[in-house]
């Protein structure tokens, strides 16, 4: 759940290989600094254990002011520890803080006051705790565990809905995609990061540590691809019970899905499902904007790529 | 460059959802390619065993060809498997091919097996789409119904292709289908059922997509300065051609073009020194409508986009110009993986000697295969005539 929120707070934005401070309360899932240093792109440095709202205001106010964690993620803060009333906090006029609060109840007060926002900061609480935060209108950012709800009887509302479950443990009884290489793959998965080659000037997707031009490994340097924009080259949809079986959760979650091919610069194409969008809605040419989404677990670890929305799609169906 | 090698004798179990295990499937195979030699055969004479196979749902993934001496019949016999997709079939005769040629071997078996049915729903769509691009396609929820409805959306939208042209394709594989008592599905359809049926990955249809099949194939070649000792009607291999081409569809120049096909049929051509004119009927790899169109390009049947109008003019029908797949093809046939590129020469056998029945193509002296593993990531053509 920890890196679910840490997704939320940073779709897109984790372009550097730089090392990251996390400090996170709460208890704290198996394997979560993996998961963090998945979606941020560098090793991460984690801080664990219990805080309270007191603490967590002190924690903010540290990683703004760049003296702590840069990112503080709080999961089940500790009521009895949190001292009474809401903490405030003051924040700067930039820099990115990621802050999440977990299923406070109904009516309770805003667990913390963080005033108006400024740009670059992304607040990121839960559910509806989302809605008592103040200010936090205009720089919300999600990503959501799985799609909209594209079926009928569905709930309305559920989108980006958290999965607090641990992955299943699921084995594959077929094809299945090696850690190694999905980790390694992450920054074109997820930022749809391409090598760019110095000696010959050819552009390759995904990244595979190699030029497929010239075959030179020595010569690449990061491209990123533009996160929207992208031009449909060709549309499918997966009836129900076509997809591969990791997907069936995905399914279960959001319905059936389509996939679409999408040229992201001249020559260089990804194969993308697409989310929030029904049958027929993306066609050949349409420009399509990419998200970061859930796709399915696999052998206990979630995995996550980017998914093609309509363009401008908003981010979720929170406050705008 | 003369006959690379010379078929004496082939047999085909009935594809489909079948009772029989894959052991029971490669002996029923064997014994009846060996009881079709018209002079009959010595087990012991077999040189060389090649077994094609995906090894779908994890049954004997390693080792698996050693079983083909043992249901052969043919004790310590030299084997090795072959794997490349759903173009295992068509890889393992081109290796066969070659044993002959260098000498290694007199006398050769392929063998094509798949055994798909009796697995869990679940595990079956586990292991659907394996042979396709796992780091990058497969991530994006797609088998190969997927990786082939993207490629007939594009297909249709560039060449302004109606949707009725890949409905004619199954229309005319089913009608083919049923006169072969092989078949999986031995039953006409017509195009009004086509369209109208669900659809699995839009814009293919259920009608638009190969069934999941069990069953087996087998050949046996000899080289053709001995083929005489074993028949007085031998079918010759005269050219073989293969090529790959990227596992993803995403990373190839153009969405709707096999460049592995058009260099495995420039090479077939080229090794069998003939041309296209003297072809009279081809198998073409269609385990969707949309690959049987762009079969036909792409093996230089047909122009670009212009595959659509050639089978809803009816020239490929049984009764045309160009008849394709005469067996049904893998859309009524049946494809169970392993077996197929064996079972289209299976289907050569009996049209170039004749023996096709009710199904017989009229004056066929000359055919091609075509066999594709995944979305074009590998294809193996051959060539073969009556000499």
């Amino acid at each position: 759940m920890a890196a679910t929120a840490i997704e939320r707070a940073v779709p897109g934005h984790a372009a550097t290989e730089s090392r990251w401070t996390v400090r996170v309360t709460g208890p704290v899932l198996a394997n979560v600094s993996d998961g963090f240093s998945a979606v941020l792109g560098g090793p991460v440095e984690l801080h664990e254990g219990p805080i309270g709202l007191g603490g967590l205001a002190e924690e903010i106010s540290q990683a703004v002011h760049g003296n702590g964690p840069q990112l503080v993620v709080a999961v089940d803060l500790d009521p009895d520890a949190s001292g009474a009333g809401s903490a405030r906090v003051v924040l700067p006029t930039e820099g990115a803080v990621a802050f999440v609060v977990d299923e406070a109840p109904e009516g309770s007060p805003p667990p913390v006051d963080l005033g108006p926002l400024p740009p670059g900061a992304y607040v990121v609480p839960r559910l509806a705790a989302v809605h008592r935060v103040q200010g936090a209108a205009s720089p919300l950012r999600w990503v959501g565990d799985w799609d909209a709800a594209l079926g009928k009887g569905r709930p309305a509302g559920r989108w980006g809905d958290i999965t607090t479950d641990p992955p299943p443990v699921r084995v594959s009884e077929g094809a299945y995609l090696p850690k190694p290489r999905y980790r390694e793959g992450r920054a074109s998965r997820w930022r749809l990061v391409a090598d760019h080659c110095t000696a010959c000037g050819a552009v390759s997707f995904p990244s595979r540590g190699r030029c497929r031009q010239c075959l030179r490994g020595d010569r690449l340097e990061p491209h990123p691809l533009p996160l929207d924009g992208a031009t449909v080259l060709a549309t499918t949809w997966i009836g129900r019970g076509g997809q591969p079986t990791e997907f069936d959760a995905a399914v279960e979650a959001s319905g059936p899905y389509g996939v679409v091919i999408v040229e992201l610069e001249p020559g260089v194409r990804a194969t993308l499902p697409v989310a929030d969008a029904a049958p027929g809605e993306i066609r050949i040419n349409d420009r399509v904007g990419t998200r970061l989404r859930r796709l399915y677990a696999i052998d206990g670890e979630w995995r996550y790529g980017r998914k093609a929305v309509p363009l401008g799609s908003p981010d979720g169906p929170g406050p705008s | 460059m003369g006959h690379r090698a010379a078929v004496i004798g082939a047999g085909h179990t009935r594809f489909g959802v079948l009772e029989e295990g894959p052991r029971s499937l490669v002996r029923a195979a064997v014994n009846q390619a060996i009881g079709s030699v018209d002079k009959g055969i010595e087990r012991r004479s077999i040189g060389r065993g090649y077994l094609a196979t995906l090894g779908f749902g994890g049954w004997q993934i390693g080792n698996a060809s050693a079983l083909l001496g043992e249901e052969a019949g043919v004790p310590g016999l030299p084997s090795a498997r072959v794997e490349n997709a759903c173009a295992s079939g068509g890889f393992a005769l081109h290796e066969a091919v070659n044993a002959i040629r260098s000498g290694e071997a007199e006398v050769a078996l392929v063998v094509g097996l798949e055994k798909m049915t009796d697995v869990s729903n679940a595990r079956r769509r586990f292991w659907l789409g394996v042979s396709g691009d796992t780091e990058w396609e497969r991530q994006a929820g797609l088998t190969f119904a997927g990786v082939y409805g993207l490629i007939a959306d594009r297909y249709l939208s560039v060449h302004s292709v109606p949707r009725a042209a890949l409905g004619a394709v199954a229309v005319k594989n089913h009608a083919n289908g049923a006169l072969n008592s092989n078949a999986h599905f031995q039953k006409a359809v017509t195009p009004e059922q086509v369209a109208a049926a669900p659809r699995v990955a839009d814009p293919l249809g259920v009608y638009d997509c190969c069934p999941v099949s069990d069953g087996a194939a087998a050949l046996l070649l000899a080289s053709p300065d001995i083929a005489p000792r074993f028949t007085d009607t031998p079918i010759y291999i005269d050219g073989i051609g293969a090529s790959s081409d990227s596992l993803a569809v995403q990373e190839r120049a153009d969405l709707t073009r096999f460049d592995a096909t058009r260099r495995a049929a420039e090479s077939a051509f080229r090794s069998a020194d003939t041309e296209r004119s003297k072809v009279s009927f081809l198998e073409v790899h269609d385990c969707f409508t949309i690959a049987e169109l762009l079969g036909l390009e792409d093996l230089g049947f047909a122009g670009r986009g212009e595959a659509g109008a050639l089978t809803l003019s009816g020239a490929t029908a049984r009764d045309g110009r160009l008849p394709v797949n005469p067996d049904g093809g893998l859309k009524a046939k049946g494809h169970p993986i392993g077996a197929t590129g064996v079972s289209q020469a299976y289907e050569v056998f009996l049209q170039l000697r004749g023996t096709a029945g009710a199904r017989q193509v009229p004056n066929a002296r000359t055919a091609l295969t075509h066999n594709v593993g995944g979305a074009g990531a590998t294809a193996a053509v051959t060539i073969f005539s009556v000499g």
